[in-house]
Formats: structure tokens, sequence, C-alpha cells
């Protein structure tokens, strides 16, 4: 998500937050044209690939609240599009915070709650369905966070295969948080990003990734599950369609489905049929960003911290202040969209790596003064008697 | 390998940039064990070498030094300025001689005697172009004395080192040089040592010239001065200074503006140590070693995008020279968000530490290896 252009010389002077905060016509331009490569292509794929299968092929989906509203503000049919994948029956959804937020690791976890029940809401309002299993925002996982989501009553939570925390155990097990009630499903961060990441890389040995061949790789994995969790926008946005990326889709199924010892399951159905084979403990939080697997991603630096600070005081102010202004609320927690503090990350930067391939921003420096003005800005409104 | 490369001042005598390159370069390649005779006009005080490997010669007679920065107008175009340049450059003609792989001059000063060197003595001339006349000119009214000088030393020169994209451009699109003749080598810097207690000081430093964009600062800072409280430091002279400091009146923010005039090296360094921000709103810059300088004694810094070392430099903010609303609000961010200025201290400072002259050598070198 995008935010507009905001200088020091505008704090003060806004009168819709919400209009003037986000940059609205270039995220619905990139919305449209990430839709058009991504999204509506690869639904429709997908779509056919679960008749043709009758239903063997199954996915989990998380969406954001965010997302659909997007869908319905700019691309109805997609919308659409995921109503038909779902009734299939061979699609499961999952719940994240509504918004995409990093407040999974504010210092309670109460605003991660709200945010958590406005999506579970949204999605039984949409799709008329109630999601079983929880993916947090990027896959950001620690012992606090686990036991939140399972006194939410949901049966598995996914992060990733982090090696420090697995130690020599393989992520191709059920696992169970070693202090709340709830399985955990760890990414096969190695085979997932052979698709994610390094399908159309040509100096990587394993090009040119052919179905048959990563059917083969699966079928020769030891374990019970195999935990593939990839952005959607791996298929046709990260790896263009030149990549061959839907014909890799397209076969993998069928493919798959040779080999006697695979099959496709959702992850509610992974961890009903296995049970956990270990406990994991996770003190600090794991993600699936970089090569850190930490948060941070995005709280790496002062001027990420300086900013997520500001943000978590804006919200105590904004519920002791106005705790009624639906309107701010939601502004306020648009700005809570990890995107934005991911624009601010220094890592790599001197190399300039993913970071400055995905960032609006010349410089994250640039990226903090046009957040941190917007923040200043929102907290004058909220402080405003 | 032995070289003979033709100059106009060395530190410790020196005015500008082109000193502190030629003393980080000739080192550079020293160390590479390249032989170098450093020609350089006489002056009253002694250089010395402090390597094995360069020998500073000096040529003809202490007297009027030659400030190879300034553009004379017309009117003393036929002046002494150009008899001691003209006399400097028969004098190294007559002067170099021996058994040289390569002749390397620095921008127009030197050019004339470059050129007859390499005929006489059959060896490649490199030209390393730090500037043109119109960097000098400020993009407006360029002097054609100067053009046709340049265009002659560049079309003679076997191989031209620019400092920078930017000025690769200037010499390919103005002066018609093919593309293929120019090897861009970006400059380096010695670190600016032991930082010291930051002060609210905004800093401009540089010739108050036209080419340096001193009234865009101006401009920038009296809009700062309506959020922030700052001084904002010009140091530097040149022949803009009555004007600036007219402007700084009219604006009513003389109080808040200081002008150093000229600084000693010492002074030089003490400034960017204790200086919060370093601006650089040059309207055309070919390098801007003064930005890698500010940036390694801990300095924040903010350049403008005609300015070569914004086409190397990540951890910087860049601007257009004339927005100096974005100037303005990039300076009152650094001034205001704390981590901001942090964050940018502590990776410009590791990044510019990239910037070595051990670098620049090696790529010279490579041009020289071309060429032999």
């Amino acid at each position: 998500m995008r935010l507009s252009r905001f200088s020091v010389f505008n704090i003060g002077h806004t009168e819709d937050p919400y209009a003037t905060y986000f940059n609205h016509e270039l995220n619905q331009k990139i919305f449209e044209k990430v839709a058009k490569k991504c999204y509506l292509p690869t639904n429709r794929l997908l779509l056919d690939l679960i008749r043709k299968t009758d239903g063997k092929f199954r996915i989990s989906y998380s969406l954001t609240g965010t997302f659909i509203e997007y869908c319905q503000m700019f691309i109805p049919e997609l919308l659409d599009s995921f109503k038909d994948l779902i009734k299939t029956g061979a699609v499961e959804l999952l719940d994240e915070t509504y918004y995409h937020s990093l407040s999974s690791l504010f210092d309670d976890l109460d605003e991660f709650e709200d945010q958590v029940k406005q999506h579970r809401q949204t999605i039984k309002k949409i799709f008329n369905y109630t999601p079983k299993s929880f993916r947090n925002t990027e896959t950001i996982y620690d012992n606090r966070i686990a036991a939140k989501v399972a006194d939410m009553g949901y049966q598995a939570i996914l992060t990733e295969g982090s090696e420090r925390i697995l130690g020599w155990r393989s992520p191709n097990f059920v696992y169970k948080s070693q202090y709340s009630d709830i399985k955990v499903l760890m990414r096969n961060y190695k085979l997932s990003d052979d698709v994610g990441f390094r399908f159309g890389a040509k100096n990587w040995s394993g090009y040119p990734l052919t179905a048959d061949k990563y059917a083969r790789w699966m079928s020769n994995s030891f374990g019970d599950v195999i935990n593939l969790f990839m952005d959607y926008e791996t298929f046709g946005e990260h790896q263009w369609e030149d990549t061959g990326i839907f014909k890799f889709l397209e076969h993998l199924p069928r493919e798959v489905l040779k080999h006697d010892n695979l099959e496709f399951a959702t992850v509610t159905e992974a961890t009903n049929k296995y049970q956990p084979v270990g406990d994991i403990d996770v003190p600090w939080a794991i993600s699936w960003a970089d090569e850190d697997r930490n948060v941070s991603t995005w709280l790496g630096n002062n001027m990420q911290i300086a900013c997520f600070n500001e943000l978590k005081d804006i919200g105590r102010m904004l519920k002791k202040n106005k705790p009624k202004d639906k309107d701010l609320l939601n502004v306020w927690r648009l700005l809570q969209t990890s995107d934005h503090l991911y624009y601010l990350s220094t890592k790599g930067f001197e190399d300039g790596t993913v970071h400055a391939y995905f960032s609006p921003y010349e410089v994250p420096y640039d990226g903090f003064i046009n957040y941190m003005n917007i923040l200043q800005d929102l907290k004058e409104k909220v402080n405003h008697k | 390998m032995k070289v003979a490369m033709l100059g106009w001042e060395y530190p410790p005598f020196k005015v500008g940039g082109l000193g502190t390159h030629c003393y980080g370069l000739t080192h550079g390649l020293a160390d590479k064990n390249v032989q170098i005779d450093f020609y350089m006009p006489k002056l009253r005080q002694k250089v010395k070498s402090d390597n094995k490997n360069i020998k500073i010669i000096e040529v003809g007679e202490p007297g009027d030094a030659i400030f190879p920065y300034d553009r004379p107008d017309d009117k003393s175009l036929g002046g002494k300025f150009f008899d001691l340049v003209h006399r400097y450059n028969s004098l190294l003609v007559a002067r170099v001689k021996g058994n040289y792989d390569v002749v390397h001059v620095h921008d127009w000063l030197t050019m004339k005697a470059g050129v007859q060197i390499k005929e006489n003595l059959h060896i490649p001339l490199v030209l390393t172009v730090h500037s043109t006349e119109y960097d000098r000119a400020g993009m407006l009214y360029p002097n054609q004395w100067f053009i046709d000088l340049e265009r002659e030393g560049m079309q003679k020169a076997d191989r031209i080192i620019a400092v920078s994209n930017y000025t690769k451009k200037i010499v390919v699109e103005k002066y018609g040089i093919p593309a293929e003749k120019i090897t861009v080598i970006h400059n380096a810097v010695y670190p600016v040592e032991q930082e010291e207690e930051k002060k609210p000081l905004v800093l401009f430093l540089g010739r108050l010239t036209i080419q340096k964009g001193p009234e865009f600062f101006l401009k920038a800072a009296k809009k700062v001065l309506e959020y922030e409280d700052a001084k904002f430091v010009i140091a530097g002279v040149g022949d803009m200074m009555p004007k600036l400091i007219n402007q700084a009146v009219d604006m009513g923010i003389s109080n808040k503006v200081v002008f150093t005039g000229k600084l000693s090296e010492e002074e030089v360094q003490h400034i960017y140590k204790i200086s919060s921000i370093y601006v650089m709103p040059s309207v055309s810059e070919p390098f801007g070693i003064t930005a890698l300088e500010a940036i390694s004694a801990g300095t924040p810094t903010i350049v403008s995008r005609s300015a070569g070392v914004s086409e190397v430099l990540k951890n910087c903010f860049k601007v257009d020279f004339w927005d100096t609303d974005e100037m303005a609000n990039k300076i009152i961010a650094l001034l205001r968000y704390n981590p901001l200025h942090t964050a940018m201290r502590q990776s410009s400072k590791r990044e510019v530490s990239l910037f070595t002259w051990d670098r620049v050598a090696d790529q010279t070198l490579r041009v020289y290896r071309g060429l032999t």
C-alpha cells in the first residue's frame, strides 16, 4: 500500500486524513495491474485444476481485509472468482489481521485481537465462511502470539521453518506450541522458495524447474507434510508469465498425483490428519522475511522503531481521546500495514537488493520522512479536542 | 610503469578538490608500484613528497599563484592569469623529458602542455575531466575560448577519464567526443576522522559561484526557519558573496546565516564535524567530493541530482537544486527526527568507507595498461 507524498509543510493542514494520506489512485492502479497479471489468471487456472482433479488439488488462502476491500471497490469479479473457488470445497480460508498489521508485536494484544475479529467477521460476511486456522502477517510468530491465537479458538497456525527454532528437526512434520494448545505448520522454505524466488533464475542449479522434477523432489522428501507457503504474486508478478510459471502450475497437480506418497491438503486438513511430533519454543518473534527470518525487516533500525513507537502512542491516545471516531481508527489501522515499515528498511541497502525493488521510495530515508510526517499529522488530529 | 602527471596544486597547498584528487590518486598508484613524477607550479613554500614512488617537480619561479577555479570574465581574458597559464604550459613542455609511459593531465589548465608532450615523447595522453566550462558557468553563458581549448585537449587525448557519468554525458553531448573513448572513475575520499558533538548547524561549503547554487541554500534556509531553529553556515568565498549577504538581509534571516569567509584546512574539518547537515545544492557538479568528506565526518548529506556523486552514493538525500521546498522538507526532517539523523549518519558513513583511492588507482592503472 502506497502513501501520498506528505512533506513537513503539510503537517496540521489535513482535512480528510483517509483521502490525503493514502495514494488511492496509485493503489488502485497497482491493484488492477497485479490483478490482471496474477490474481485473475491464477484464480482461473486454479479453479480449472480443482475441477479437473475432482477436488484432489487443494489450496489455502489468507486474504487480508484490505485486499477484500480493494476487490469490492475496484474489481468485484475478482471477489466472485474467489467465491467460486471456495464453493468447490477444495479451498480453505485462513484468518489473519484485517490490516496485515504488526499489531501482534504491540505491548498488549488487544488491538491484535480486535483486528483478527474484524477479519473473521468480514470473511463470514463476504464468503459465509468461518476459518479454523490462522496465519499472522508475514508468518510472524512467537510463544505469546501462539497463546493468543490458541485462546481465540484456532486449531493451527503457520510460521517459518526456521532452523534456529527447529534445530536438527525437519519442517515436514506437524508441531505444537510448547506452551499452548495449538498446532504449528512450519514452512518448508527451501521447496517454497524454489518456486517463489528461484523459479526464473537461470543461474540456479535447479533451472529450469518443471512440474515433474518438483513433484519428484517432494516425493523423495521425508516426513508427513510439506508446507509450501508463498506470496500469491509469485504467479505472474514476482515470476512473470514468460518464465513459464503458469505452465508449471498447470502441470503440477497431475505430476504430484502420479506419486503414491503425495496428496494435497489444506492447512486444517493436514493438522487433522497428523499429530504433532514435537513442541516448538519461540521466545523471540520469527517470520518468513529475508535471510534473517525474524522481525528486523520491519523493526531493524532506529527509524522503523521510532515510527512503530509513534504508531503505538497514537493508538493509545486515540482510544483514550476519541474512542468513538471510527474514521480515525480506520486510518490509524491502515497506517499499521507492514508495508509502511518495510519501506524504511536499510538492510542490504548498501548493496541494494530485495527491498529496493519493492519500495516506492528512492531511499528509505525518504520513506521515513513521509511516513513520520503523516504520523505527526495524525497525532495532532488525535490530540485535538 | 612511469607516469608524468601535470597538475597545478598539491596538498598542503590547495584550494579545491583537484589537489585532493591528485594527492589521493598519486598515493593510490604509488602503492601499486607506479612511479609518478608530479609536475606543478613552483610556490613560495616547498612541497615535499612523502612517498618514494612520487617525485614532486616544481616548475618555474615562485610568483603569483594560479587560481585554477576562477573563470576570469572577458575583461581579463587576455590578462595576467592567462599569461601565467601560458608560461606554465611552456615551461612544462621544456621540462618534461625522459622515459615516461604515459602523460596524464587534469582539466584545461595543462591540456596544451599535455598535447605537446604527447607529440614530443610519442607517449599516450590521458586526460581526467574534473569539470568543464559548462559546469563552471552553471550551464549559462559558457565561454567559447575555454570550450575550444577543452575540446582540442579531449580530441587529442588517447583516453579520457570522467569523474562521473554526468560528466561523461557532457563530454559526449557538448564536446562531441565518442563515448567509447571515456572511462568513468568516480572519486574517493580520505575520511575526516574523529567526530565531534553536533551543533544545530546546516552547512554549505564551496565557492560562492553560480555553479555551486548557494542562493538555493538560502531560499531553503528561509523556509526551514519558519518551522525549526538552526544556524545556516555558508563557508567559502566567491563572486556571489555580496549578493548572498544582501539576499539574507532581505529575507530577514541574516541573524541565522553565518558567512565564514575563507577557511583553513583545519577549520574545514572542524566545521564538517560540528555540522548536523551538509547541503550541496550545485547547479552542475561533476562529482562533489565534499559530500563524501561531510559524510565521513558523520554529517548526513543532501545532494543535488545534478552532481556526479549522486550516481554512486546511496545513503544520502537527492534533490533537484531548484526544489527548495523539498530541500527544506528534508532539512527540517533531519533536524526534527533524531532516528533519521542517526540512521543516515551510520549507514552513510559505512558506505563512504568504501570510496577508497585504492579503487580509483586500480581503475586508473587499468586505463594506463590499456594504452601501453
